[in-house]
């Protein structure tokens, strides 16, 4: 198949910037990097390249066609429930064990 | 609470958040494998699907195998002496149907060595509320170490994340979880730049992923992510089919512990900030531990 239509980097901060000249904490906190392992999307332009290009020693970037949002990266964190209710309490035609 | 509301508001409308092993780079995460064929994939993530598969099998992760073998073990300590390693097959449970591949039947082995754990009297069940396992048996009482919001005192629950059931004489245990991947950053190694003539200049190199090159001993033992994998995708545990038993616990109420006061302050200021603190705990209390029937669990029927 062809190659994907890539959209969007997505950007983790793998290294800190502390001890680094302000430019660079500057670049991270204009692609909303704050933290370490903090993931964000950013569309594909010459803007977002470049800035990446000035910060590319402390990222980890891949190509994708989705941004998630913050409710779906979560949703992503959290691990299975492992159970549901199958009856609850009162409810009519409960069985009988 | 209004941000109680507005939390659950929120939680509920990630609702069409899609299946996690449709997304990029948690498409080798999940723990059960997924069959991924052209006409299970929406047209929209084809491609970034696809790109993944590529990825996956170069840096030799998980394999979309539609069937897993999950080896059912035999005590040591049995005198029948089966030592044959019996493996089953997972049937692939996807929170949306829509990409659900049909389901797998049992695999001969299952088929042999089940009756035989399920005609031993006392059953127990390593099942898995929130990922963390609880060793359990029919007629325990269970504390959990957190409150369950959404059971009141009275509701039936049904456990179906399980990694091993046995008897006395056997064990059921769930097929060994995707190996873990490294990170390719943990690897990275400081290496003298050849090019220029200088010494002082050096050259980040990180290890060369199966990308680049097959060799087996290259990666070591552990296969090296394409890409940085985040935190969640470290020790996910394998479950095993959700057909073959059935756990079901009755939330027996609320205990809470004593009231705990945390007091705050710091040296030379005389304001002291007390913190109060009374942790619920929800009881459960296991009412059934079942392992079902061949002949039940291919009916297929969902009953009981």
């Amino acid at each position: 198949m062809a190659t994907p239509t890539t959209n969007y980097f997505r950007i983790t901060l793998l290294r800190s910037a502390i001890g680094l000249p302000k430019r660079t904490s500057g670049v991270l906190a204009a692609l909303g990097l704050h933290k370490r392992l903090r993931t964000v999307y950013h569309p594909v332009t010459q803007t977002v390249a470049g800035q990446v290009f000035a910060v590319k020693e402390l990222v980890d970037v891949q190509e994708v066609d989705r941004a998630l949002s913050k409710q779906e990266m979560k949703g992503l964190r959290q691990p299975e429930k492992g159970y549901f209710v199958e009856t609850k309490a009162g409810a009519v035609g409960r069985e009988n064990a | 609470m209004l941000s109680l509301n507005l939390k659950r508001a929120l939680l509920e409308s990630r609702l069409p958040v899609p299946p996690t092993f449709l997304l990029p780079w948690a498409a080798s995460l999940t723990t059960v494998s997924h069959t991924t064929g052209a006409g299970n994939v929406p047209p929209p993530l084809l491609n970034t699907v696809q790109q993944v598969s590529a990825e996956e099998q170069a840096a030799g992760s998980v394999t979309r195998k539609a069937q897993t073998p999950k080896p059912k073990r035999v005590d040591p300590t049995t005198t029948l002496a089966r030592s044959a390693t019996v493996a089953g097959t997972e049937r692939p449970t996807t929170p949306s149907t829509l990409f659900s591949s049909p389901v797998a039947p049992l695999s001969e082995s299952v088929r042999d060595l089940l009756p035989l754990l399920q005609a031993q009297g006392s059953h127990y069940i390593t099942a898995h509320i929130h990922d963390r396992p609880y060793l359990i048996t029919q007629g325990d009482t269970v504390r959990l170490p957190f409150f369950m919001k959404d059971a009141e005192p009275g509701d039936v629950l049904r456990l179906n994340k399980a990694t091993n059931i046995g008897s006395r004489d056997y064990t059921l245990k769930a097929s060994a979880p995707a190996p873990k991947l490294k990170s390719a950053t943990t690897t990275t190694r400081m290496v003298l730049d050849p090019t220029t003539g200088s010494l002082e200049s050096h050259s980040r190199v990180m290890p060369a992923t199966s990308l680049d090159s097959n060799t087996a001993g290259a990666s070591a033992a552990m296969a090296v992510a394409p890409h940085f994998i985040p935190h969640i995708a470290k020790g996910k545990v394998s479950y095993l089919d959700e057909r073959l038993f059935v756990c079901r616990a009755v939330v027996m109420g609320m205990e809470s512990e004593p009231m705990r006061m945390k007091e705050k302050t710091k040296r030379r200021n005389r304001k002291i900030k007390t913190v109060r603190s009374k942790h619920r705990y929800t009881v459960l209390k296991i009412k059934e531990v079942r392992i079902r029937g061949v002949e039940e669990i291919e009916g297929g029927g969902e009953l009981a």
